[in-house]
C-alpha cells in the first residue's frame, strides 16, 4: 500500500519484535492457536497447522509466491482485509476466534464479526490482533479451490470450505466462504443449506453450486466481471463440496469427524 | 525527519547504519552500502527483480523497511558470490545460458539458492514454482530451470 | 576460418551479471548526484490554466523545478520523425495542454527521490479538463475532439497503397474471406526501466547523459537540437542495458534531466517507477484490422485487401511505424500476388506508442495467419496443408513480393513440415479427437511467420514524400592493443543479446586469436564508439549491418598485422597466415612473430614500419548493407532487409468449466541463416516467443471511457511468469542469407510475432465444436467462458 503511495502512515511501529505474537501452539480441543505475527511460510509447512487446519495450510500454501509469503503474516492478512485473500476466508470457514489487544485489554472475537468491509475490521485503532484460535476438533471434509489469472496471483474468486457430518453420514453442517466475490468473505448460506441434510451427493453439489452463484453479488473489476466472478463461485463450491466429501471418505474410520 | 540506528549482518558482515524510517532495505543495501548487485524492477514486490534472503529466506528488499531488520542476516548476490571465481548455481547460469540481459539474475539466484538448500532434487514443476514470483523478460525461463537443475545436479554430487 | 562463430561459446558478459557486478543505469554514481521527480497529468486531455511551484521550490533539498513554460523558454521543439502540414510542437513538459494520464507537466531535482516526490505533491497544476479520445475508430472522425486543434485533425497519415492487380484477382477469386482483427495494446516491458543522468558542464557549456536509450545515434541529434548546443558538445554513454525490446527511448527524459542538471549545477538522474514506465513510456499500437482474403477453391490465396487503423496515442516521436512494418510483411512468407494496404496512423489521448519486440508484424501475422486458419477451416483442408499450399517455394528464392519485400533464403515449407514432425502433429490430431469424444477440449494452434531484419530509413518516403534518413548501416572499431590483445566496440548498446560475445567471436575468427583475448566494450560512449545516425539496438539489425561492421574493421586490422607481419618476417603477405595470436610463415614451422611483437612495432618501434605505413592498429569500419534501396518508382521499397522464418505449433487444453487455457506444449522451428551463437540464438527464441505468448494469454493496457489506464502495475497488467509457459521447444534449419557478411539473420523478434497467432489458433481450434472465432486478445479465461457459454449447443 505505501509502495503503491496509497497510504502515507506518519508514524509506523514495527511489531516484528514483540515475541507473543508468534508461536503455533496446539489446543486441548485438537484445534490450534496461531500468533498473529506467524508467516505464511510457517503455517505451510508446520505439522501441526497441517494435522489440525489442513485447510489454513492449504489456503497458505495458495498466497503469493515464495517470498510474499516468507513475510506476510497471518494478522497482517487478516487486519489488512484484502477481499479476495485466501487466509480469512479459510479461517471463516475454520469458525476461528481473534484475540484481540488494546489499551482497554484484551478480548476475543468471532471472525464472523471482524470483517465489516472493504479492508475495513472491526480492530479499534489502538488495537492489535495477538492471535488466532482455531477451534477443534480438525475437520476431515475441508475443500479449497481458486481462480486466479496466474497461478500465485490474487484469485479472481474462490471457495474454502468445511463440511461436517453426523452419525449417519449426513452432512450435519457445513461453512462455505466465498473469497473475491464480495467486499469481505461471504458464507454462502444458501449453499450450505443445499448440503446439509444430504450424503453430499452430486445432485446436493451441484444445487449447492447453483445457490452459491444465486446468493454471491461479486464485484466488477479489471480482471473480471461479476458475472464470470458469479459463475467462478458455482463451480468452485462444487470443488469444494466434492473435496470435502471425498476427504471425509478417504479418511473414515478415522477419529476426526 | 529523525534516524534509526539499525545493526545488521549483511554478507556475514557485521554493519551498524543511521536509516531514515522510510529507507527501503533495497535503497540502504544499493545506496548506503553500495551493493548495488541488488536491482529493483517495480517496487510493489511483484517482480521479484529485488529478491534478497533474510535470515535464509527469501524476501523482497523494496518490501521492507532497512529499521525493520535490526538483528537481522541479510545476504545478497554479492553475499551469494565466492571470493574467486562463481558458485554452482552462477556457473550453471553461466553454462545453461540462463541470463540475457541480466537485471533479473539476483533475484532468480536468490530464489534459486533458498530451493535447492530445502530440496536439491526438485522436479522441473518445483522449479518453476520457486521462481514464480520472479519475473524474467529474456529468456523466457526454459535455461533458467535447466540452469537450477543443473546445479542442484552438482550440488548432490558434490555431498 | 571461423573456429569460433558458430559455436556456443559461453557468454563473456555472464562473469559479472552473475555476480552483480554489472553496471545498470541505477548503478552509475556521480558526485553530487540528485534525483529527480516528475509530476504527471491525471487528466488525459486537459488545458493546463496555470501551475504553481513556489511551496515546491522551497522544500529543503530541493535543487530545481521546471515547468513545461520553462522548457519551451530555454530549449527548442523535440523534432517530430514526420512532418505534418503545420508544425506540432512538442517540448520535454507539457504546454499549455495535457494530451494523456501521465504525460509530464514539471519535473523536481532534489537530494533524494523520496524529497523529489514530497515536493510533487506541493505543486499547484489547474487543469480545464477536455475530452478524452480512446478509441482510434472514433479518433478518426470529423467529429472527434482534437490532440492538436490547429491540425484539423487526429489522423497523422492516411493513404492506400496498392500493388498488382487487386481488384482483378478480387473478381476472379472463387471466394472472399472477410474479417475483422484487433489487438490490444501490451509492452515488452524490460525489467530495467527507463531513463538518464545528465551532468552539465557550465565551463564547456557541454552536458554528458548516462542513459539506456537504445537509439543513441538519433537521440544525440535531437538531444543537440533542442538544447541547442554543437553535437560535438554532447557526449552519451550507455552502461548495461536491462533489456530493451524497442521500448527504451524518449528524448524528453533525457532533455528535462538536463535542463534540471544546468538549473541546479549539479548531476540529475531520473529512472522512471514501474507505474510511470507502464503508463507513460511506450505501448505497442493497439489498431483495427479489417483483411479480405481472395482465394481460389484450391487453397491458393490471390489477394489480400487490408485496412489497417493503428492507434498511436500521442506519439509525435514516431508515428507510421508500425504501418510501415506491417506494409513490409502484409504477404506473410505467401505468394500472394496482389495486395492493397490502407493506413491510419491516429493520434488518441493514450500513452505514445513505439517500438515493441516486433513492432506490428505481431499483429500482421496474427490478422494473416487467423485467416488462413479460417480459411483451412472453410474448405476443410488442413491448416499446415493449405499453408503449404501458398508459400513461397525455397526455388523461389530471392523472391520479391508484392510492396518490394525481398525474401532472401530459406525453405518455409520444409521449415513447417519439420515443425509438425516435431510437435508430434498426426499423433496429437488422434489425441484431438479422442478427447474430444471424451469431453477434452484439446486445440493445436499453427502459425508460421517471417522475421525481418533491418530497417531502410528510405521507406519513410511513402509517408513523407522527402528522404530525410534512408539505408541500413553500424559503425564499429577494432584496435590490436599494444599487448597484442584486441579491443572493440560498436554504436549498438547492446540490451542482453551477448554481443561482447558474439563480436569477441566474430573478431577472433578474423584476426587469428581466441575470444578471451578480445574484449569488447560495454554498450556505447559517443566520445569512443563509432556511431552514425543510424546506430542503435534496433530493428534485429545485428546480422545485416553490425557484423559486416566488425567485420570490416578487423579485416583492416588483419591487413595490417600482415602487411607489417610480411615486412618484419620478409615473406609475401599471400604466404603468411594469422592464427593462434601470431602471424606464421605458411610451410615454415617457427618462422612467425606474435601479435604482441607485432603490435610493438606499429605503436612504440614505428621505424620498423613497413615505409608509409601508419603507425598503430586501429580500424573503424562502418557497414551499409547493399540491399537497402530508395524507394522505387512503383511506391515498391525494401523497407526491411533479409528475412528470418519460423513455424510454431501450439497445444492448449481449455477447462470447459471455468475458461481456462493452458498451454501444453509450444514448438518453435525457425530458420535465421547461420547461427553465430547458437545458444544465444535458442535464448533469443525461447524470450520472444514467450513475449507472443504473454500478448496472447495476459497482457493488456486497458483504458476507461476517461482515458484512465486501469492496468499500470505488475498485478494488474500481467506478465508470464515461469508458471505460466511451458518449456518451449526448439529447433532450427540453417539457409544462410547470401546478403549478409555471415549468412546471419534475424533472431530477436521471431517468436514474438507468430507467437500470438499460434495460441489464437490453437484456441479456435479447442473450441472448434462451438464455432468460436477468436477476433482479438488476450484470451482470458472470461472470454473463453463467454464463448462457450453463448455458443450455439453444439450438434
Ligand atoms: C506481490 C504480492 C502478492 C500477494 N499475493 C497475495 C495473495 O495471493 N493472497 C493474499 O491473501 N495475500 C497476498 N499478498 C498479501 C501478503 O500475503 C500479506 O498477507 C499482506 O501483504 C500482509 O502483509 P504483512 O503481514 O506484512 O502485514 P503488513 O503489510 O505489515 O500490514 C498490513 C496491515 O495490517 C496491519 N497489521 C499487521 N499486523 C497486524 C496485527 N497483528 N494487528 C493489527 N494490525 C495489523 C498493518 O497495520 C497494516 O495496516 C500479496 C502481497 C504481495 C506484495
Ligand atoms: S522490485 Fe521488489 S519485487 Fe520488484
Ligand atoms: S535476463 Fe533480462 S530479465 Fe531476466
Amino acid at each position: 500500500m505505501m509502495n503503491m503511495r496509497l497510504v502515507r502512515p506518519a508514524r509506523l511501529v514495527d511489531i516484528n519484535a514483540v515475541p507473543e505474537l508468534s508461536g503455533i501452539a496446539a489446543r486441548a480441543d485438537g484445534g490450534v492457536t496461531i500468533g498473529a505475527l506467524t508467516r505464511h511460510t510457517d503455517l505451510v509447512v508446520s505439522p501441526v497447522v497441517h494435522d489440525r487446519a489442513a485447510l489454513l495450510a492449504t489456503a497458505a500454501a495458495h498466497v503469493g509466491h515464495r517470498a510474499i509469503r516468507n513475510r506476510g503474516t497471518l494478522g497482517g492478512s487478516l487486519a489488512h482485509a484484502d477481499p479476495a485473500a485466501e487466509l480469512p476466508a479459510a479461517l471463516v470457514a475454520l469458525d476461528a476466534t481473534l484475540v484481540i489487544e488494546g489499551p482497554r485489554g484484551r478480548r476475543r472475537l468471532a471472525i464472523a464479526d471482524f470483517f465489516v468491509g472493504l479492508l475495513t475490521t472491526a480492530l479499534g485503532a489502538d488495537e492489535i490482533l495477538v492471535a488466532i484460535d482455531v477451534p477443534g476438533p480438525p475437520h476431515a471434509g475441508w475443500g479449497f479451490a481458486e481462480l486466479a489469472r496466474r497461478a500465485g496471483d490474487f484469485a479472481i474468486a474462490g471457495v474454502a470450505g468445511i463440511a461436517r457430518p453426523d452419525d449417519s453420514g449426513r452432512c450435519r453442517d457445513a461453512r462455505l466462504v466465498a473469497f473475491g466475490a464480495a467486499d469481505r468473505p461471504v458464507r454462502l448460506r444458501s449453499a450450505e443449506g443445499a448440503l446439509i441434510g444430504t450424503t453430499l451427493s452430486d445432485e446436493a453439489i451441484t444445487r449447492a453450486g447453483a445457490e452459491a452463484a444465486r446468493e454471491c453479488d461479486p464485484p466488477d473489476d479489471v480482471h473480471a466481471s461479476s458475472e464470470y466472478r458469479r459463475h467462478l463461485v458455482a463451480v468452485l463450491t462444487e470443488d469444494v463440496a466434492r473435496a470435502a466429501r471425498d476427504r471425509r471418505a478417504a479418511a473414515a474410520g478415522s477419529p476426526c469427524r | 525527519m529523525s534516524l534509526i540506528t539499525v545493526r545488521l549482518t549483511v554478507n556475514g558482515r557485521q554493519t551498524e547504519r543511521a536509516v531514515s524510517p522510510r529507507r527501503s532495505l533495497a535503497d540502504f543495501l544499493r545506496e548506503d552500502l553500495e551493493l548495488t548487485g541488488t536491482h529493483v524492477g517495480c517496487e510493489h514486490g511483484v517482480c521479484g527483480a529485488c529478491t534478497v534472503l533474510v535470515d535464509g529466506r527469501t524476501a523482497r528488499s523494496c518490501l521492507l523497511f532497512a529499521a525493520q531488520l535490526e538483528g537481522a542476516a541479510v545476504t545478497t548476490v554479492e553475499g551469494l558470490t565466492p571470493a574467486e571465481g562463481l558458485s554452482p548455481l552462477q556457473t550453471a547460469f553461466h553454462e545453461c545460458h540462463a541470463l540475457q540481459c541480466g537485471f533479473c539474475t539476483p533475484g532468480m539466484l536468490a530464489a534459486a539458492h533458498e530451493l535447492l538448500a530445502e530440496n536439491p532434487t526438485p522436479t522441473r514443476d518445483e522449479i518453476r514454482d520457486a521462481i514464480g514470483g520472479n519475473l524474467c523478460m529474456c529468456t523466457g525461463y526454459v535455461n533458467i530451470v535447466r540452469a537450477i537443475e543443473l546445479a542442484g545436479a552438482r550440488i548432490r554430487g558434490a555431498r | 576460418m571461423t573456429r569460433w562463430v558458430g559455436t556456443s561459446v559461453p557468454r563473456k558478459e555472464d562473469a559479472r551479471l552473475t555476480t552483480g557486478r554489472g553496471l545498470f543505469l541505477d548503478d552509475v554514481g556521480r558526485p553530487g548526484l540528485l534525483h529527480a521527480a516528475m509530476l504527471r497529468s491525471p487528466h488525459a486531455h486537459a488545458r493546463i490554466v496555470a501551475i504553481d511551484t513556489t511551496e515546491a521550490a522551497r522544500l529543503p533539498g530541493v535543487h530545481a523545478v521546471i515547468t513545461g513554460a520553462d522548457a519551451a523558454a530555454s530549449t527548442a521543439p523535440i523534432r517530430p520523425l514526420i512532418p505534418t502540414p503545420v508544425p506540432l510542437h512538442d517540448w520535454c513538459l507539457a504546454v499549455d495542454r495535457v494530451r494523456y494520464a501521465g504525460e509530464p507537466v514539471a519535473a523536481v531535482a532534489a537530494v533524494d527521490r523520496a524529497t523529489a516526490e514530497d515536493a510533487l505533491e506541493r505543486i499547484h497544476v489547474e487543469y480545464e479538463p477536455l475530452p478524452a479520445v480512446v478509441d482510434p475508430e472514433t479518433a478518426i472522425r470529423p467529429d472527434a475532439p482534437l490532440l492538436y486543434p490547429d491540425l484539423g485533425t487526429n489522423v497523422l497519415w492516411h493513404d492506400v497503397l496498392s500493388y498488382g492487380d487487386v481488384a482483378g484477382a478480387f473478381a476472379r477469386a472463387d471466394g472472399v474471406l472477410a474479417e475483422r482483427f484487433e489487438i490490444q495494446r501490451y509492452a515488452s516491458t524490460p525489467l530495467e526501466t527507463f531513463g538518464a543522468i545528465a551532468e552539465y558542464d557550465a565551463g564547456l557549456d557541454g552536458y554528458t547523459f548516462w542513459t539506456n536509450d537504445q537509439r543513441p545515434g538519433l537521440t544525440l541529434g535531437i538531444l543537440a537540437e533542442s538544447l541547442r548546443v554543437p553535437q560535438a558538445r554532447l557526449r552519451l554513454i550507455s552502461p548495461d542495458v536491462g533489456g530493451a525490446f524497442g521500448n527504451k527511448r524518449r528524448p524528453a527524459y533525457l532533455l528535462a534531466s538536463a535542463l534540471l542538471a544546468r538549473r541546479a549545477r549539479r548531476p540529475v538522474k531520473y529512472l522512471e517507477d514501474r507505474i510511470e514506465n507502464l503508463t507513460a513510456l511506450m505501448h505497442a499500437c493497439n489498431g483495427v484490422m479489417d483483411l479480405e482474403l481472395a482465394y481460389r477453391k484450391d487453397g491458393t490465396v490471390l489477394a489480400l485487401r487490408v485496412r489497417d487503423i493503428a492507434d498511436e496515442g500521442k506519439n509525435l516521436v514516431s508515428p507510421t511505424q508500425h504501418n510501415l512494418i506491417k506494409l513490409g510483411n502484409l504477404v506473410n512468407g505467401y505468394r500472394i500476388g496482389a495486395v492493397s494496404y490502407e493506413a491510419y496512423s491516429v493520434l488518441t489521448t493514450k500513452c505514445p506508442s513505439g517500438a515493441n519486440r516486433g513492432i506490428g508484424k505481431p499483429f500482421m501475422c496474427f490478422a494473416v495467419e487467423r485467416a488462413m486458419a479460417l480459411l483451412a477451416r472453410r474448405l476443410d483442408v488442413d491448416p499446415a496443408e493449405l499453408r503449404l499450399r501458398n508459400y513461397v517455394g525455397p526455388g523461389d528464392m530471392p523472391y520479391t513480393t508484392p510492396p518490394g519485400a525481398q525474401y532472401d533464403s530459406g525453405d518455409y515449407p520444409a521449415t513447417l513440415r519439420r515443425a509438425l514432425e516435431r510437435f508430434d502433429y498426426t499423433t496429437w490430431r488422434e489425441e484431438q479427437a479422442r478427447g474430444r469424444r471424451a469431453g477434452r477440449l484439446l486445440g493445436i494452434g499453427i502459425a508460421t511467420s517471417v522475421e525481418p531484419a533491418g530497417t531502410n530509413l528510405a521507406s519513410y518516403e511513402l509517408i513523407t514524400g522527402r528522404r530525410a534518413a534512408s539505408g541500413s548501416a553500424e559503425a564499429a572499431m577494432v584496435r590490436m592493443e599494444p599487448d597484442g590483445q584486441v579491443r572493440a566496440s560498436i554504436g549498438d548498446p547492446a540490451s542482453g543479446q551477448g554481443y561482447e560475445t558474439v563480436i569477441a567471436q566474430i573478431v577472433a575468427d578474423e584476426l587469428g586469436l581466441a575470444p578471451a583475448h578480445v574484449h569488447v566494450e560495454r554498450g556505447f560512449d559517443s566520445a569512443t564508439t563509432p556511431w552514425l545516425y543510424l546506430s542503435g539496438n534496433y530493428s534485429n539489425k545485428f546480422s545485416v549491418t553490425d557484423v559486416g561492421a566488425v567485420i570490416g574493421a578487423a579485416r583492416k586490422v588483419r591487413d595490417k598485422l600482415l602487411r607489417i607481419a610480411a615486412h618484419r618476417l620478409e615473406a609475401a603477405v599471400p604466404d603468411l597466415e594469422l592464427a593462434d595470436g601470431e602471424a606464421r610463415v605458411l610451410g615454415l614451422p617457427g618462422r612467425g612473430l606474435s601479435f604482441r611483437e607485432l603490435a610493438r612495432t606499429a605503436y612504440a618501434d614505428v621505424l620498423g614500419l613497413p615505409p608509409g605505413e601508419e603507425p598503430g592498429l586501429e580500424a573503424r569500419h562502418a557497414h551499409q548493407n547493399p540491399l537497402a534501396q530508395p524507394v522505387g518508382p512503383d511506391r515498391r521499397v525494401r523497407s526491411q532487409l533479409v528475412f528470418s522464418n519460423a513455424a510454431h505449433c501450439c497445444l492448449v487444453e481449455i477447462d470447459r468449466r471455468t475458461g481456462q487455457v493452458k498451454i501444453l506444449k509450444h514448438v518453435v522451428v525457425h530458420d535465421c541463416g547461420r547461427e553465430l551463437n547458437p545458444a544465444i540464438v535458442e535464448g533469443m527464441v525461447h524470450g520472444s516467443t514467450v513475449h507472443g505468448l504473454g500478448a496472447a494469454l495476459l497482457e493488456e493496457f486497458r483504458y476507461d471511457e476517461g482515458g484512465q489506464l486501469l492496468t499500470a502495475t505488475f498485478m494488474d497488467y500481467l506478465k508470464p511468469t515461469a508458471l505460466d509457459v511451458p518449456d518451449i521447444e526448439v529447433d532450427h534449419l540453417e539457409h544462410p542469407s547470401p546478403f549478409t557478411p555471415l549468412g546471419a539473420k534475424g533472431v530477436g523478434e521471431g517468436g514474438a510475432i507468430p507467437g500470438p497467432a499460434a495460441v489464437a489458433n490453437a484456441v479456435e481450434d479447442a473450441l472448434a465444436p462451438f464455432g468460436v472465432v477468436v477476433r482479438s486478445l488476450p484470451v482470458t479465461s472470461e472470454r473463453v467462458w463467454r464463448w462457450l457459454r453463448d455458443a450455439p449447443p453444439a450438434p
